[in-house]
């Protein structure tokens, strides 16, 4: 046994001068951290920084390459996720571990299965199963197939099981991305209450009003390193913003156009999607910026993909403005490749899955954009100046050959905005631009689609950032059930507004937005 | 319920077999003389217990080519050993060994399992045709008795099936470890973060499958009453064949051994019938491949996955 800080009761987990590598890059060095028994400390700082990893360090998912691990002074050797767990750590990964062929219930109790006389103790299953969601406060069936459910109900679900686990310490990665704000409401009394009973908590989260509202301690990471740990309280938003940054930041949003939007570059006419009882109407002009808000589930996704080719509306025509000023309809039945041969293009929500080639490297991902319209057995041309040129303009320090999967979700996110700025699209269409993007990314993603309106384009994005959209658009339209009821200006616009369009004539849906926690 | 969706299981998989059985009864009288049954019976057994074998290679995600080279090779062993009791425990012993090859190189090497398989399957071919060149040997009679006898009038092959169904199906619905091989099918890097040892379980899956292909060749040598290296060449391919009929989704995370049954069966059914009527095997092939492609193509090929 090691005592490290002899003489004074040693904290519930200390991390000495830990430092890994994945091949060239080092993702943390010579990282020191110690959290106290009672405590909700959260570990901050941009995409890349080496939050995920320095906590999948105490996870059991990596080893370090040096340096010590020790929990209540010992020193501890955490092999496998098991072994972290058999230790007393718990862990809400960022990605989602919800196996989609199980139940609630098994997946509730997956890695430590409660048995009578050696085999599965079903019954006692689901009365754990249905304890700790009772305890968490979370209507779901135990019996319920998990392939079922929402994102946010899997991510509740993640939550159930990290609090399920009897721990000493737990680990939150990122928990509340895709959770409205009742559902974060709830975890912050689950976490408090974890915290009275002695706990400590790890919380890693980009949101700075959680960390102010809940979290006691506040560590820094920044390009590996440690930048400091301070108490919450001796802090400030902007402050902690500068400190994850590293410099002071100017401005989250770019300044509106400051001209009347130019000439329709896309007309949706009886556009009807999903449930939408009635057809709608929407017009897309160059130099705008147009959000869509609304509850989560509203039809926004349909019509933005219906938009983008991928789903086929249920009524209307849609009509591209080409750069001479004549009109294209829109067939459906060519799907998404027509829709970018003519000029519009999808980032999706789910990038990983839908928008990039993560297996591909950097400069293969924004290429593949520049072969639009080209024909099948036309030469690929590689062009490393239009990298060098994007990459300067993104401000993308990483090597052109990396990885796309290598590389953190701020990151990711500028590689597939990349793409088609680069491919001469002139209609975006963007679902969630800056979910599970660190504050310093998403200043810069904000700018780069500002300026690609300003260049003759249109962008329409989706968001449940309430803040965001009012931030960075002109338009912002309101949906309720397929249509489009209400449309407030940019400047005008304020939470409470959109909140109000978005739940009128709805009070029994009340009190759930789809609005994420303000940042910023 | 959620066990019925990873089930695998569709009113086409169980249906199948059923159509058969009927179909069978109405158009052939010699279908139900308690001889053709007793045959039929059989016939299955060898090939149900090579496919409970590869379910737990798919539930995984993998699939395992050399079924049938252990087979023939447990076979051979068979016939060049004296000794049953030690003929057997080589047998069973070639099988674990084969399994923990695999298995270790699929989950620690990272070869692909048709690769890794496919070689082991060539390498154990061969060496089946050098332990014993061309089929005969001396099958010890207790073996022979053991796959073709009888017991309080039910036949063997019975029994060897009923053991076999019963412990696949008790680890895969009432031990953790079953709960385990469905987890690490539907997604094994979440399985892994949940605690779940991912790599032994692919290590005990093709170590599981091995085991059940030399029980399958233990078997069928008895009922030949003789070794032949060529015994299981066409069981690598049926005892997927029978998988996929039976709904189990060759990606991993869904399937059950009631479908396994239900799969195997439709198999054995399609035989027998075409004997029955006398048709050729070369046109039986041809049948068996076109109605695959049926089967699959109406089941819902992604049942994992969201």
């Amino acid at each position: 046994m090691d005592h490290p800080q002899a003489g004074q009761a040693a904290p519930r987990v200390l991390l000495r001068q830990v430092s890994k590598r994945f091949g060239s890059t080092a993702a943390l060095q010579q990282v020191s951290l110690a959290g106290a028994a009672g405590s909700i400390h959260a570990v901050t700082g941009e995409n890349g920084a080496g939050k995920s990893t320095l906590m999948k360090l105490l996870a059991g998912v990596h080893a370090p390459d040096e340096g010590e691990i020790f929990i209540d002074g010992v020193a501890v050797r955490l092999a496998s996720p098991a072994a972290a767990r058999r230790l007393g750590v718990s862990t809400v990964f960022q990605e989602l571990t919800v196996l989609p062929n199980l139940s609630v219930a098994e997946n509730l109790c997956l890695g430590r299965e409660p048995l009578s006389a050696r085999m599965l103790d079903r019954g006692a299953m689901r009365r754990q199963a249905e304890a700790v969601l009772a305890r968490a406060g979370i209507s779901l069936a135990p019996h319920r197939a998990c392939r079922e459910l929402s994102i946010g109900e899997q991510q509740m679900l993640e939550i159930a099981k990290g609090l399920a686990a009897e721990a000493r310490i737990f680990i939150f990665d990122e928990p509340t991305a895709p959770l409205n704000r009742a559902e974060v409401d709830r975890l912050e009394r689950l976490l408090l209450a974890l915290k009275a009973q002695g706990k400590l908590i790890f919380y890693i989260s980009h949101r700075l009003e959680e960390i102010f509202r809940f979290c006691d301690t506040v560590s820094v990471l920044k390009d590996g390193q440690h930048v400091c740990t301070q108490a919450s309280a001796a802090l400030n938003p902007d402050r902690l913003v500068s400190l994850m940054v590293g410099r002071e930041l100017q401005q989250l949003f770019p300044p509106r156009a400051a001209e009347r939007p130019g000439a329709a570059l896309l007309h949706a006419r009886g556009l009807q999607v999903g449930e939408a009882r009635a057809g709608q109407d929407l017009t897309l002009r160059a130099g705008e910026i147009v959000g869509m808000a609304g509850l989560e589930g509203q039809g926004q996704r349909e019509l933005l993909r219906a938009l983008a080719g991928l789903a086929r509306p249920r009524a209307g025509s849609i009509e591209l403005i080409d750069e001479l000023g004549r009109a294209h309809a829109v067939q459906h039945r060519h799907g998404a490749a027509q829709a970018v041969r003519q000029g519009v293009a999808l980032m999706p929500e789910d990038r990983k899955a839908e928008g990039l080639y993560l297996d591909l490297p950097i400069q293969d991902n924004i290429w593949l954009g520049r072969l639009r319209g080209t024909r099948l057995w036309q030469r690929a041309r590689r062009d490393p100046a239009l990298i060098t040129r994007l990459a300067e303009r993104m401000q993308m320090r990483s090597a052109p050959a990396l990885a796309v999967g290598a590389l953190s979700g701020g990151n990711q996110q500028k590689v597939m905005l990349g793409r088609w700025l680069a491919s001469g699209v002139r209609v975006l269409l963007v679902e969630q631009p800056t979910r599970g993007v660190d504050v310093g990314a998403k200043a810069e993603i904000y700018g780069l689609l500002r300026q690609f309106v300003a260049e003759g384009g249109t962008v329409l994005a989706v968001s449940g950032d309430l803040p965001e959209l009012i931030g960075l658009c002109d338009r912002i339209l309101v949906l309720r059930q397929g249509a489009i009821v209400g449309t407030m200006a940019g400047a005008a616009a304020s939470e409470e507004g959109l909140l109000a369009l978005a739940l009128q004539e709805r009070p029994a849906q009340a009190g759930i937005p789809s609005s994420q926690v303000q940042e910023a | 319920m959620s066990t019925t969706i990873r089930s695998g299981l569709s009113r086409y998989t169980l249906g199948l077999p059923l159509l058969l059985v009927l179909g069978l009864l109405a158009s052939n009288a010699d279908f139900r003389q308690p001889q053709n049954l007793l045959n039929f019976g059989g016939q299955i057994a060898a090939l149900l217990i090579a496919a409970l074998g590869q379910l737990f290679v798919t539930l995984l995600g993998g699939i395992d080519l050399s079924v049938g080279a252990v087979m023939s090779l447990s076979s051979c062993l068979l016939a060049v050993q004296p000794d049953p009791l030690w003929g057997v425990l080589f047998a069973l012993g070639l099988g674990l060994a084969v399994g923990l090859l695999n298995g270790v190189g699929v989950a620690l090497a990272g070869v692909h399992p048709l690769v890794m398989t496919l070689s082991t399957a060539t390498f154990l071919q061969g060496l089946a045709h050098v332990v014993l060149p061309i089929p005969g040997g001396r099958i010890a009679p207790a073996l022979t008795h053991a796959a073709s006898g009888t017991w309080l009038g039910l036949p063997h092959s019975l029994l060897w099936c009923g053991a076999a169904v019963a412990g696949v199906a008790w680890l895969l619905n009432r031990s953790r470890l079953g709960l385990h091989f469905y987890a690490v099918g539907g997604q094994a890097r979440s399985a892994y973060l949940n605690g779940v040892n991912a790599r032994a379980l692919v290590v005990l899956a093709y170590m599981a499958c091995s085991l059940l292909a030399a029980v399958a060749g233990i078997y069928l040598t008895g009922r030949v009453a003789a070794g032949d290296p060529a015994l299981g060449s066409a069981f690598a391919l049926e005892s997927v064949a029978a998988v996929a009929l039976g709904g189990v989704q060759l990606t991993g995370g869904a399937g059950s051994v009631t479908g396994v049954v239900a799969g195997a069966l439709s198999l054995g059914l399609l035989t027998n019938g075409l004997n029955l009527f006398g048709v050729s095997p070369f046109m039986r092939a041809v049948l068996t491949g076109c109605l695959l492609l049926a089967a699959v193509s109406v089941q819902r090929r992604r049942i994992v996955g969201m």
